[in-house]
């Protein structure tokens, strides 16, 4: 099994170097044909034209697009991305100001999401088409349809303007740099309440639909009503063999998921103005900042490529079979 | 279990407790400015944006200062570092004397090296600085790096004199750069100095120091005990908090956790008034819009630098009967609610002796520019309500930005306002750099475009006729009286003579309406009435910002 796992795991290796080579030669070429020039904004009125040349020669973008792309494959061979064209820092340096921030807000909605959603499948699943599993079911589909920034808002005039129990933006307090390690934590964990619950509720919905079905369907299936027939508590019915088996189908969604959070959360970094991957690719795609587009890109693709294996993983581990399927 | 569910319940509220205490700036003797992006720079010699510039500005000071002079509508320079000074006769070189009680943030005090050292800086190709290439009035060499030699004689650590090129018309505005400590950066390898600057802390000299920036977060500044210009009792943090959300930082500012944002959408000027405690200021506009209608042919210029007049926009005529054709009113009326002035050319209305208040705004007028086009020998031959000149019909496509609301809804007052005079127009809204890049390359016949007149006024840039070197003349404007006006501009010495050139420049592009001027826009301050003192006026709302303190 050892080897089947190590084969696995080469393999994925391989076919993920190959996709994240495909991603970044499409990005560095798609840039390059996209209209506009990252010097345009470096410009000023008063430069005379050699000036202005000239500033635009140091963004090297006058060379072919090969040797443009030869070079940039050989830098990021070493691990080099460059510089960012708008932070004048490498760019692997302005992606790590940003990056742990996204791991931590995505690792924590990621669980929020699955948590809250185990509860409120639980909650459904007891009593089936009941009031509570009818509640929950429509109020996820409507959380669900309701846009982020709605959300994020409406959180914001009721808990920060009305009740003023939460801030309403930012990561920490000004003060936070004289707070004791606890009032930092507090600090912290009181800034990312209604950011988590913006960017999870939407999640939480989808995992919800999916575990109750799962659920239900488990509990319909012959070997359940084998179990209760011999006198087995529905409580260890549902720890057992419920949840295990309803798990299995969810975790590729939830790898996708977790992929997708790492990418950053546009909306909810904007309303809550926080320092995520999200704004950071969007700026730069704004700003034309090719090296850090590319970075951003690579990121959010490793990114992705890790939580989608990790789920893969994670279901080999409840089930072995699927190793068998994933080498063929 | 319940003991278990509980636990947790119990620990999440006891740990976001004190988080429950609200951020509050009126707790403190701190002012929150609302800002929309975090800087990239707070260095003097790289920062580029609007908000960098005045943020910088409060850490660093210059030789002199700016000051608006409201009733004459002129900037004026007023010391700074600078205690007084001295013009020879000729106005060729100025004599400084500089403050003796200012010190950097570390304790060394700010001489004449520190000026001289500060010039050599931001005019050297190597460090790639934001005034690189501006400095046109000193003595510089083919590098247009500034010849110290020439430049300065150093009479002693506080007296020194700077020559400027005899050449040229220079004033008290070409000395106005901040200082930078010469200590800090002579050490560093200038070249590497544009991707290393983030490294070196910033020793500042101004009415504060920064405290602290978290990046995407706040920019902490704390008032400066030690500079000439603290006073006692006056606000002792100025923070700049990063709000990306227009939405959010309205809320923020209802909510008191924000006491200052600017460019208030005019749909908000009504909750802001009716907000007991809060203050709205318009700023008038130094900021104006026009509709661009490219005088040439682009394509010809772009393929060979042939100067062939644009089939639909070459003529004068036409391009009046265009902007008598537009409800710039209405728009004014229905957008900005009115806060902002119809714009009859490239000087704002603020600029009270520079501009020619003679000149009336060419009012809302479909029939005179039905019968203008007519005259011009646009005609609907084949009744399908859009005009024909032989085998030319006149339609074209108008490119705006996209994400300005502004400019979205004056794209759809326009397209109607020409619709009826026979003139079919699609809109295409383009991402900004896009839009920015089509415009440098002459890429695009018509759009809604802006500008910022800059203190002091310059127009050579927009509308000198020599496209190759003023590339800012999107338009394509040509036209050999209104250069030798520009050129004249640059050599004349007195505010007379320069105010004179300026109202006959006006006067000039007033006739030809290369562009229809649409207005100028009001931006719109609302502050916490809390702090007083706050001077808005042309030049921001973060001017001499360390005078500011609460009302009792």
């Amino acid at each position: 099994m050892n080897i089947d796992l190590l084969k696995v795991l080469l393999k994925r290796v391989l076919s993920s170097l190959i996709i994240m080579f495909l991603l970044i030669s499409f990005m560095f070429v798609l840039l390059r044909l996209s209209p506009g020039d990252p010097s345009d904004k470096f410009i000023s009125p008063q430069m005379s034209p050699e000036l202005a040349a000239k500033v635009k020669e140091s963004f090297n973008l006058n060379a072919s697009i090969a040797s443009q792309y030869e070079s940039f494959l050989i830098n990021v061979l070493q691990g080099n991305f460059g510089i960012s064209y708008t932070y004048r820092t490498p760019v692997i340096s302005v992606i790590g100001d940003y990056l742990p921030f996204t791991i931590i807000f995505a690792l924590l909605s990621f669980i929020f999401q699955i948590s809250l959603a185990f509860l409120l499948a639980l909650l459904s699943v007891r009593k089936l088409d009941g009031f509570v599993d009818r509640a929950i079911s429509k109020l996820s589909l409507v959380v669900y349809a309701i846009p982020s920034f709605v959300i994020g808002i409406s959180l914001i005039l009721v808990f920060s303007v009305y009740f003023r129990i939460f801030p309403s933006s930012g990561l920490a307090s000004f003060d936070s740099a004289s707070f004791s390690f606890f009032q930092k934590l507090s600090d912290y964990a009181g800034h990312m309440v209604l950011p988590l619950i913006t960017l999870s509720l939407g999640g939480t919905a989808v995992f919800y639909k999916y575990l109750r079905d799962n659920m239900v369907e488990i509990y319909n299936k012959p070997f359940v009503l084998n179990l209760r027939a011999n006198g087995v508590s529905e409580r260890k019915i549902t720890v057992r063999h419920i949840i295990p088996n309803a798990i299995g189908p969810l975790i590729s969604v939830a790898g996708v998921e977790l992929g997708v959070l790492f990418g950053g959360a546009l909306i909810t970094e904007v309303i809550f103005s926080l320092p995520g991957m999200g704004r950071l690719t969007i700026n730069a795609i704004l700003s034309r900042d090719y090296p850090l587009v590319i970075g951003c890109t690579f990121v959010a693709g490793m990114l992705v490529i890790i939580s989608n294996f990790a789920a893969d993983l994670l279901k080999t581990t409840i089930d072995k079979r699927l190793i068998k399927d994933m080498l063929n | 279990m319940r003991i278990k569910l509980f636990l947790p319940i119990f620990l999440i509220i006891v740990l976001l407790f004190p988080s429950c205490q609200k951020e509050s700036p009126s707790n403190q003797n701190r002012v929150i400015v609302g800002i929309s992006a975090d800087p990239e720079s707070l260095n003097p010699l790289f920062v580029l944006s609007f908000e960098e510039v005045n943020i910088s500005d409060q850490l660093f000071l210059g030789l002199v200062t700016q000051k608006w002079n409201d009733s004459l509508g002129i900037v004026e320079s007023a010391p700074m570092l600078a205690k007084n000074w001295n013009w020879n006769k000729d106005s060729t070189s100025i004599t400084i004397n500089l403050r003796k009680d200012v010190s950097w943030s570390d304790g060394k005090p700010v001489t004449v090296k520190d000026v001289i050292f500060s010039l050599d800086m931001y005019s050297d190709p190597d460090v790639q600085s934001r005034l690189y290439g501006t400095f046109e009035n000193f003595y510089v060499d083919k590098n247009q790096h500034v010849i110290i030699d020439k430049t300065f004689e150093v009479l002693s650590p506080y007296k020194f004199i700077i020559k400027l090129n005899k050449k040229t018309a220079p004033s008290l505005f070409n000395i106005d750069f901040p200082i930078i400590p010469e200590h800090v950066y002579k050490g560093i390898n200038r070249k590497n100095l544009v991707t290393e600057e983030k490294n070196i802390k910033l020793v500042t000299d101004g009415a504060f120091t920064l405290s602290s920036w978290n990046k995407n977060q706040a920019i902490i500044l704390k008032t400066n005990k030690e500079s000439f210009l603290y006073r006692p009792g006056n606000i002792s943090e100025l923070i700049f908090k990063i709000i990306p959300d227009y939405n959010s930082r309205l809320l923020q500012l209802k909510n008191g956790e924000v006491d200052i944002i600017d460019h208030i959408r005019s749909q908000d000027v009504e909750a802001i008034k009716n907000d007991s405690k809060l203050e709205l200021k318009s700023i008038k506009g130094r900021e104006y819009e026009y509709a661009g209608w490219n005088n040439i042919d682009p394509s010809a210029y772009r393929e060979d630098q042939k100067i062939i007049p644009n089939k639909l926009f070459g003529s004068a005529k036409v391009r009046e009967a265009l902007s008598y054709a537009i409800n710039k009113e209405e728009i004014l009326n229905e957008f900005l609610n009115g806060y902002g002035d119809i714009a009859t050319g490239p000087v704002a209305p603020i600029f009270k002796s520079a501009v020619d208040t003679n000149l009336k705004p060419l009012s809302y007028n479909p029939e005179k520019a039905k019968k203008i086009l007519n005259e011009e020998g646009w005609k609907d031959l084949n009744n399908n309500g859009v005009l024909e000149k032989g085998n030319q019909e006149f339609s074209f496509v108008l490119n705006i930005p996209a994400g300005n609301l502004l400019r979205q809804f004056a794209a759809s007052i326009i397209k109607n306002n020409l619709k009826a005079i026979g003139v079919k127009i699609s809109i295409q809204t383009l991402e900004p750099s896009v839009f920015f890049n089509y415009l440098l390359d002459k890429k695009i016949n018509a759009w809604i475009g802006g500008w910022v007149v800059p203190i002091p006024i310059t127009l050579k840039p927009y509308w000198y006729s020599n496209f190759e070197q003023f590339k800012l003349n999107v338009i394509n404007y040509k036209n050999s009286e209104s250069d030798s006006i520009l050129d004249k501009l640059d050599k004349s010495t007195t505010i007379k003579e320069r105010n004179s050139l300026l109202r006959k420049f006006q006067r000039i592009v007033y006739k030809e309406n290369p562009v229809t001027f649409l207005y100028w826009i009001d931006n719109l301050v609302a502050y916490n009435n809390r702090i007083k003192n706050i001077e808005i006026n042309p030049l921001g709302y973060l001017h001499h910002s360390w005078n500011w303190s609460f009302k009792d």
